[in-house]
């Protein structure tokens, strides 16, 4: 479905995408990771067509982005909402301009009022609402005619725990509807939930594509295990390992000492981009 | 396509939800559809001014308190008074809407909203065609107000061509949308904007003679006035009010080179977007 092949963007000095390569298919989930900086943002707007590469090619379908701009749907990372139009207006606004009309506007609406949990809100200006409403009215404007490519950029940055759930769900829902996805985060929890395909932008360019198995493996985790002692101390343990279930079950087998809690920490992005940032620079 | 992505995963029955291709539309479909983009746009647009009429009121109500209390003043001092207190103020507080048209564009900025709307189907002249079709239309009624109240409680004769007014209100009312448009592209914040807006529009009028006549404005104010573009719309809503046709087409002409020139600059400005560097 999107194909971005070697993308260059400069901001003067600043080169904010340098050989940017990203494929998804319909269906897919593209999870898009990298700290700030790393060329996201400059890769959603390119794909949106806000912003023109310097060089390298987007396809949608064979199509540029301006030609098959209506299939697209973006929630770029800033709110973009008007402070004195309600949640309902907004829905009609982006509805409209994506060509649904009458009953067909008016079930897109209602239904996505369910789905991202805005029933309540729908006639209240967005001025008035929290931060995760608003999201998730960027979000349903960005979904209201059914993209064949979503765009969502951090959509769940400082949102509350129902706004997040509420997005992953209906990321999940759409992607089973054949819609391709490109979302970027921070999270790595929010990708492994979606099932995504993890692509790792690093200084402009992804450096690392696959499943979060197939990323995170052979990096160490780390087990964490707390003794009560006999003076009402504590004492702890902490082993770094690339096998923490496995190497918990043999702590735990051999120590006789009252353990108080037991930590097993996966791999994190942080872990990721470390072990990238070593195998790049070798 | 489809077919690749039915051979790995078992989703047709809802792949063809999303996935369904738009057939090209027909010519009158696609202006159809064009239209009915702008209709959006300027519903939404009229909406959120009806929600904010502050300035609206303002300019409004503003120019027809000045008249009442001027009159008197203007009827003794200058022959034709009256037409020159109603076209004066009239002429005045239109500039001072260009305020109008410059906020309703800088708040895209503000709020981050012009790149959605740019991200959607709508081209950018259907995006610009619903912003400014309001503005518009609330300039002409502006002045239209104004120039009934005029005629009605200041004792401006009745014009004996309407249609010369009317036009003269639409040239005037085109060339401010458009220096407001252009204004809104260059300042970096509403505060900057009114400052210009506020500043230049008493300069513009008060040299073009809305305030003063030329005709006993000092003589350096009088050989400057005709850069103003304030002279000539006071020019040629004077020569409309008097039924004078032909010689509303030099101040016509020039107000419309202004706008086209003025719009040109705006509507490059706003298709290329502010870009991140120029964002608030």
């Amino acid at each position: 479905m999107l194909e971005a092949l070697d993308l260059v963007k400069h901001y003067g000095p600043v080169h904010a995408l340098d050989g940017f390569t990203l494929n998804a298919r319909n269906g897919e989930i593209v999870g898009l990771l990298g700290h700030n900086g790393a060329g996201k943002t400059t890769f959603v707007e390119i794909v949106s067509s806000l912003v023109r590469p310097d060089r390298g090619v987007v396809r949608l379908d064979g199509r540029t982005p301006a030609q098959a701009r209506g299939e697209i749907g973006i929630a770029p990372q800033h709110l973009g909402l008007y402070p004195s139009v309600t949640v309902r207006e907004h829905l009609e606004l982006f509805g409209r301009l994506a060509g649904l009309r009458g009953a067909t506007l008016r079930h897109a609406i209602d239904e996505l009022a369910v789905e991202l949990r805005l029933l309540e809100i729908m006639d209240r200006r967005t001025g008035v609402l929290s931060g995760g409403q608003q999201r998730r009215t960027q979000a349903a404007s960005a979904l209201i005619h059914r993209p064949r490519l979503l765009l969502l950029d951090e959509p769940t940055a400082g949102a509350d725990l129902e706004t997040r759930q509420a997005m992953l769900d209906v990321v999940k829902q759409r992607a089973a509807e054949g819609t391709a996805v490109v979302y970027t985060t921070h999270y790595l929890p929010e990708l492994v939930e979606l099932q995504a395909t993890i692509a790792v932008a690093r200084d402009g360019r992804v450096i690392a594509r696959g499943t979060y198995d197939e990323l995170v493996a052979g990096l160490p985790g780390e087990v964490r295990l707390v003794f009560d002692t006999d003076d009402d101390e504590t004492e702890e343990i902490r082993l770094s390992t690339t096998e923490p279930t496995a190497t918990l079950i043999d702590l735990l087998s051999r120590t006789k000492r009252p353990v108080s809690s037991v930590d097993v920490r996966k791999p994190s992005l942080d872990d990721l981009y470390r072990s990238l940032a070593v195998s790049n620079a070798s | 396509m489809l077919r690749d992505l039915e051979r790995d995963v078992d989703v047709r029955p809802v792949v063809a939800r999303a996935a369904q291709v738009r057939p090209t539309p027909g010519a009158l479909d696609a202006l159809r559809e064009s239209g009915n983009r702008i209709g959006a746009l300027v519903k939404h647009n009229v909406v959120m001014r009806l929600r904010d009429p502050g300035q609206m009121i303002s300019y409004l109500v503003m120019p027809m308190v000045l008249m009442v209390f001027l009159k008197p003043l203007y009827v003794r001092a200058v022959e034709g008074g009256a037409t020159q207190v109603v076209t004066g103020l009239m002429v005045m507080f239109s500039v001072f809407a260009i305020a109008i048209a410059g906020s309703s564009i800088l708040v895209e900025r503000q709020w981050q909203t012009w790149d959605r709307l740019r991200s959607s189907r709508a081209s950018a002249t259907e995006l610009l065609l619903g912003k400014t079709i309001p503005i518009f239309l609330i300039m002409v009624m502006q002045q239209a107000v104004l120039l009934t109240y005029g005629c009605l409680v200041i004792g401006l004769p009745i014009p004996p061509s309407i249609g010369y007014v009317a036009l003269a209100i639409l040239v005037w009312a085109f060339a401010l949308l458009a220096l407001g448009a252009a204004l809104a592209t260059i300042a970096r914040s509403l505060g900057e904007l009114s400052v210009v807006a506020d500043v230049g529009a008493l300069l513009v009028s008060s040299l073009g003679g809305a305030l003063v006549p030329v005709a006993i404005l000092p003589g350096w104010a009088q050989a400057a006035a005709h850069v103003s573009p304030g002279y000539w719309a006071l020019e040629l809503m004077q020569r409309a009010i008097a039924g004078d046709g032909g010689g509303m087409l030099l101040p016509a002409a020039i107000l419309l080179a202004l706008g086209v020139a003025a719009g040109a600059f705006a509507v490059r400005r706003l298709t290329r977007g502010w870009g991140r560097t120029r964002l608030l």
